[in-house]
């Protein structure tokens, strides 16, 4: 076994911890729920673990892809040439830091469900089984395996959302659901007919993104199928006006599945846009980039708006998120390299400063069972340590320098103004409407008179001050070095096709 | 030799008795046997057609016994459901099994 | 230990941050100790790293600095590079914010005695000192840009330490925003600079725009964002609206804020960039003018107020407004000195305003004081002091750089500046001799108040006295003798030059007329307000009871920024968020949803339910399909 085979394992067994947890939950009865959160916190550090060692592993100089394990599953039989469909698992620089993003939320959402006690067995099970798919779809370097584990990634939501939800449950779930199975459609007939068209008889990306450079793809191919790729994967991603499912959703998922959602799922659809639009249909994406930033833009400037007279804390979150996301596609839509390298930098800072926020949420509706932010004021004086953990993923989310927001914000208005200063003033500016809506909830919420109603409240329990912690501490280190980020993501975004230095 | 035209006759003949049979009659045991004249009368079909077309091989006569198995099984549920419905709704009437519209 | 260990000065009160904000509750007194030993480390350590940068001072080629940087990050050709710079502007600065916040620390200790979060108090209070070291001595935009947006931060959670009251989370709130609002065009100006000469180091943009390697009206643009971020942090028209409601936070934090971190900062930044104003035709003027505007708006505005603090926290903003005026006439010297002078006078003007407070159990309105010189003699004195030097009065501190200023200003704009900035100057004097004899002489207006005021502990008054020699003696920094003496000959005009340094020399014409100025200002504020009847100044307020209602309520820009607010902004809101909800979610998405449903609800009648129903179709098909069939084939 070579060393590059032993990593390719490593990645494997990332993959196969949650997939392993789901099926060891499967024999452990329903009424031990003590045994299922014991055995679902220990798959969650193994992942963590596991996902840090992947993310430290990756090396900065080597080639791109690396830890590469291929199995073949089927080739060489009816419309399959060689290597026609292969559980190819690989990590770029692009997927390492995804991987650690993941692993983080894995591990603090599965201690934050700790308290869950309707059927935590069955929700355990789920939750991990879209772990794997968001797993998967990261490592997968086989378009068909990819698809099958974004919709892996994205089916058990239903569940999760009809069953342990809260306001308007079915209908968030529904509404998630279909949006997200009808952007799916766009991408599954989108990769049948990439798989046409090269006619290699393969769903081996890197064969097919070979395809999409020289010319087997037709640029006029090209354009016609990219916006369906975007707008497939931009449902994922909160792509306005395509973004609706984003507040419901949030509004109705328990706190563990919102986390995992905002915090890793929608990376997804930015993933699927780099994988499936920008490597295999370059000419494609150099066409509808101008128009997929002015898509971003308006999510940016739009979500930041709304987000400002908004009551419910998952309501601003929701459409912080779009805000947010808007700025990853914006720079994504840069094609050059700072921006695109800010975009991933803003799917991880999103990721675990949106976790945090749901985290929060999650602690105080929990106590309270309510979310309307008139209800409340001067809690810090019951929970300070909820206030100073959920201002410090506020103040992220604000670009606060020295904080993960501001390295990927920065990173991504720098990579605009290369090409578009104007959309990149009004970025900046949506930045400051983040300023206001946060400083407004802080300001109703943490602070002012205490209203008495909340003497009760208790402040985070360990277990919540651990799976917080950990998020904070990878806002901080990303907002203060955030080299060892920049080198994966750089080198490897500068490899993307189309992608001026 | 009877000329192949007689067995595609009465075989025409009882698919046309199954066919009314099932559209005219309401009782569900007596669709359920229309339905089998209509299969025996295929049967009919394959195997005539064997024995003028292809006599060195039996090609039809194998699909004749596919047919009479896959109809024995359809007739084991069908039969079966008649019987549920018959309990539960004391009729065999098809018309009256029209539950599961919206 | 050399300048280049220079950030040693920021990176001690940052290490106490995080040592205070997570285990000061349980160290005894809350860790205040720490505090005022790592600001007082830095105040230390700023003598060595002084005298180490005057020891290789170049006098002659006056371009002496060192510069340490290490590599950040990289991508490609986007490398980032974070380090410091220090030269003659980073040196003054660090006088200024180390003797200033060592002082305010000491000060805390007693005046923040006995409140809740005491630790968390100091704890805060040593990252904004150590933000505020980090952006003096940044070498490039980006770090500026960070410590920047971190000192802005500190005083929101500063502003509003009293969070329960909810008009200090206001306070803090409108700081944080309005500030942040200047700081977009900050950023938008610092990416544009990068964009032009791909680099964020300061000097070498500076030398490319020296070069013209930057064309003339981007050039302006980019400069002029950069200079909305000035205006922001250091409160000029029209943002200058969070700095008097930024009084809601504790005394000491007042005095940090509008002496020596936060305010001074935009100033700081304006002289640091200097090179590039002046390469941009136009951009010193807009400095000139917007720095006159301010002064003389908040001059006026400052007449009408009655909380000591707020008319403190104005005359800040009119002193900044001259700041902005002697860099607008290219003299970073004149700015510097008067940033520095106005530093002491200031800190000690709300210390001793504090110690008012404190002594008075919470008093800051005028109306209730007067007459307590006798029962406060120290505070009273020094703030007399204080009071005259804010006038311009010589010999005091700021009588010299005022006179600086007025000399910068003659030189390069003529007569038209120069008279507005001497009105700014007469206005403030007539106001400060309003609040000292308001609030020390006369007779007290409230008994009760008056009874119970005491002189404050040494803790406290030890700062006063300390700022209260250095108003005196710092405007002495311009004089050639003095600054042999401490190594920098030729003063401070020579020490903090850019081209062309003109060596300070008194200009005794405009001396005259400046002590002639602040002198009439003194003495008609003594007449005006002279004992306890007020009739003199009802009588004026009476008089023009317009302008008296408008100065009282700021010529209400305040109202008009809340109604562009809550109509413009908010309106918006609403609006988005109704197009959002009922547009594209319940027309677009549930739309198509309802759509879908509606078909299904038509369609259902097809599904009768009844087995002949189907056969009758199933066999009608088959038939239709055959008929079709032969007729094709036919």
């Amino acid at each position: 076994m070579t060393f590059d085979e032993g990593q390719g394992y490593a990645v494997l067994a990332t993959l196969a911890a949650p997939l392993l947890a789901a099926l060891i939950l499967v024999f452990i009865p329903g009424t031990q729920k003590m045994a299922v959160r014991y055995v679902a916190a220990f798959f969650g550090a193994v992942m963590l673990g596991l996902s840090i060692y992947v993310f430290v592993a990756y090396q900065v100089d080597g080639e791109q892809i690396q830890m590469s394990l291929k199995w073949v599953w089927v080739e060489n039989t009816a419309f399959l040439g060689k290597d026609g469909i292969v559980l190819n698992l690989a990590v770029d620089g692009i997927s390492a830091p995804m991987a650690l993003l993941t692993g983080v939320v894995a591990f603090a959402g599965t201690i934050t469900s700790w308290k869950i006690n309707y059927r935590n067995k069955d929700f355990f099970i789920l939750y991990f089984i879209l772990l794997a798919g968001v797993y998967g779809t990261f490592f997968s370097f086989d378009l068909f395996f990819w698809f099958f584990f974004y919709e892996l990634a994205v089916m058990p939501l239903y569940l999760l959302i009809g069953v342990w939800g809260s306001t308007r449950k079915e209908y968030g779930a529904m509404k998630l659901t279909l949006m997200l199975v009808g952007g799916s459609v766009l991408i599954w007939i989108g990769i049948f007919a990439v798989f046409n068209e090269a006619n290699l008889g393969t769903f081996d990306m890197q064969r097919l993104f070979a395809a999409g450079n020289d010319g087997t793809l037709s640029p006029t191919f090209q354009k016609v199928f990219f916006p369906m790729f975007v707008v497939g994967c931009g449902v994922l991603a909160a792509l306005w006006p395509f973004h609706t499912w984003s507040p419901d959703g949030h509004m109705s998922a328990p706190t563990a599945v919102s986390m995992v959602h905002a915090g890793v799922l929608m990376k997804l659809g930015a993933f699927g846009i780099i994988r499936l639009g920008i490597q295999m249909l370059p000419v494609g994406a150099e066409f509808w980039m101008p128009g997929l930033m002015v898509l971003g833009v308006t999510g940016a400037v739009y979500g930041a708006t709304a987000a400002l007279t908004q009551r419910d804390f998952k309501l601003i979150s929701g459409y912080s998120s779009v805000s947010h996301m808007g700025y990853v596609l914006m720079g994504l839509a840069t094609m050059n390299q700072i921006g695109i390298t800010g975009a991933v930098l803003q799917m991880f800072s999103h990721g675990v400063m949106t976790a945090l926020v749901f985290l929060m949420i999650g602690a105080l509706y929990d106590q309270a069972h309510t979310r309307d932010m008139k209800d409340f004021g001067g809690i810090a004086k019951v929970m300070p340590m909820w206030v100073v953990f959920y201002a410090i993923a506020g103040l992220a989310n604000v670009g606060l320098p020295g904080l993960s927001g501001f390295t990927a914000e920065f990173h991504i208005f720098v990579g605009t103004f290369q090409t578009y200063p104007v959309f990149g003033a009004l970025a900046i500016f949506a930045a400051a409407l983040a300023a206001t809506y946060m400083l407004r909830m802080f300001s109703m919420v943490f602070f002012g008179p205490f209203n008495p109603r909340w003497k009760d409240l208790k402040d985070l329990t360990p277990l919540e001050a651990m799976a917080g912690a950990l998020l904070i501490a990878s806002i901080v280190v990303m907002g203060v070095w955030w080299a060892p980020f920049t080198d994966r993501i750089g080198t490897t975004v500068a490899a993307l096709p189309g992608v001026v230095g | 030799m009877v000329p192949l035209e007689n067995y595609l006759v009465l075989s025409a003949v009882m698919f046309s008795l199954g066919v009314y049979g099932v559209l005219a009659r309401r009782n569900a045991v007596l669709v359920l046997m229309s339905v089998e004249l209509m299969l025996n009368a295929v049967s009919l079909n394959f195997v005539a057609f064997a024995a003028y077309l292809d006599p060195e091989r039996i090609t039809g006569a194998i699909f004749a016994v596919f047919v009479i198995t896959v109809a024995a099984a359809e007739v084991g549920l069908a039969l079966a459901i008649v019987i549920r419905l018959f309990r539960n709704r004391a009729t065999s009437n098809v018309d009256e099994a029209a539950m599961m519209k919206w | 230990m050399g300048a280049e260990q220079a950030w040693l000065l920021a990176a001690i009160p940052a290490g106490v941050f995080f040592v205070l904000a997570l285990f000061g509750r349980y160290l005894p007194r809350g860790g205040d100790y720490l505090g005022v030993a790592a600001i007082g480390a830095s105040f230390v350590l700023f003598f060595f790293v002084a005298a180490d940068f005057l020891s290789f001072y170049d006098f002659e080629a006056h371009k002496t600095f060192i510069t340490e940087s290490i590599s950040w990050s990289e991508i490609g050709n986007f490398k980032l590079r974070q380090g410091i710079h220090v030269d003659a502007i980073t040196i003054v600065m660090f006088a200024v914010i180390t003797t200033v916040s060592l002082m305010v620390n000491i000060f805390s200790v007693g005046y923040m005695k006995g409140e809740p979060r005491y630790y968390w108090f100091f704890a805060v209070l040593q990252l904004f000192v150590a933000s505020m070291l980090l952006l003096v001595m940044a070498d490039n935009l980006l770090l500026v840009y960070i410590s920047w947006e971190l000192v802005g931060v500190c005083s929101f959670l500063l502003i509003g330490f009293y969070w329960e009251k909810r008009s200090a989370t206001e306070a803090a709130k409108k700081a944080f925003i309005t500030t942040r609002i200047g700081d977009v065009g900050l950023l938008i100006g610092i990416i544009l600079l990068w964009k032009e000469t791909g680099t964020f180091d300061i000097q070498q943009i500076i030398h490319a725009a020296e070069a013209g390697e930057i064309g003339q009206t981007y050039l302006f643009v980019s400069i002029m964002f950069v200079f909305l971020g000035c205006m922001g942090k250091s409160a000029q028209f029209p943002f200058h609206v969070w700095l008097p409601d930024a009084m809601e936070g504790p005394t000491p934090v007042s005095a940090l804020i509008h002496a020596a971190t936060m305010v001074v900062a935009g100033v700081y930044l304006t002289a640091r960039l200097l090179p590039i104003f002046e390469a941009a035709d136009g951009a010193l003027l807009v400095v000139t003018i917007v720095g006159l505007t301010t002064a003389l708006l908040a001059s006026l505005i400052a007449f009408a107020q009655t909380d000591i603090k707020r008319v403190l926290a104005y005359s800040t903003v009119g002193k900044l407004g001259l700041m902005f005026v002697a860099l607008g006439a290219g003299s970073p010297a004149a700015g510097l000195f008067l940033l520095m002078t106005h530093a002491f006078v200031k800190a000690l003007l709300f210390l001793g305003s504090g110690s008012v407070i404190l002594g008075t159990h919470h008093n800051q309105e005028m109306d209730k004081l007067g007459g307590l010189w006798k029962k406060m003699p120290i505070t009273g004195t020094t703030f007399f002091v204080a009071t005259l030097a804010l006038a311009g009065l010589p010999p005091l501190a700021m009588f010299w750089s005022e006179d600086e200023l007025f000399a910068s200003v003659n030189h390069e704009w003529g007569l038209w500046a120069l008279v507005l900035a001497m009105l700014a100057v007469f206005a403030t004097a007539i106001f400060m001799v309003r609040l000292f004899i308001r609030t020390f002489a006369g007779e007290p207006r409230d008994r009760q108040v008056h009874e119970h005021a005491r002189e404050t502990p040494l803790v406290m008054t030890g700062p006063l006295v300390f700022l209260c020699v250095l108003a005196v003696v710092s405007g002495l920094f311009v004089f050639n003798g003095v600054g042999s003496a401490l190594g920098f000959p030729g003063g401070i005009g020579e020490f903090v030059f850019l081209e062309e340094p003109e060596r300070y020399a008194i200009d005794w014409t405009l001396a005259g007329i400046s002590l002639a100025v602040a002198v009439a200002g003194v003495l008609i504020g003594a007449y005006v307000y002279w004992g306890n009847s007020l009739v003199r100044s009802t009588r004026l307020a009476e008089a023009m009871p317009r302008l008296y209602a408008a100065l009282r309520n700021k010529f209400y820009i305040d109202e008009m920024y809340q109604y562009v607010i809550d109509r413009g902004v908010l309106g918006v809101s609403y609006v988005v968020s109704w197009f959002d909800r009922y547009v594209v979610n319940d027309t677009g998405v549930d739309g198509s949803a309802q759509v879908t449903g509606y078909s299904g609800s038509i369609l259902k009648y097809l599904q009768t339910g009844r087995v002949p129903n189907y056969a009758m179709a199933i066999t009608l098909g088959v038939v239709g399909l055959t008929v079709a069939g032969l007729l094709v084939r036919a």
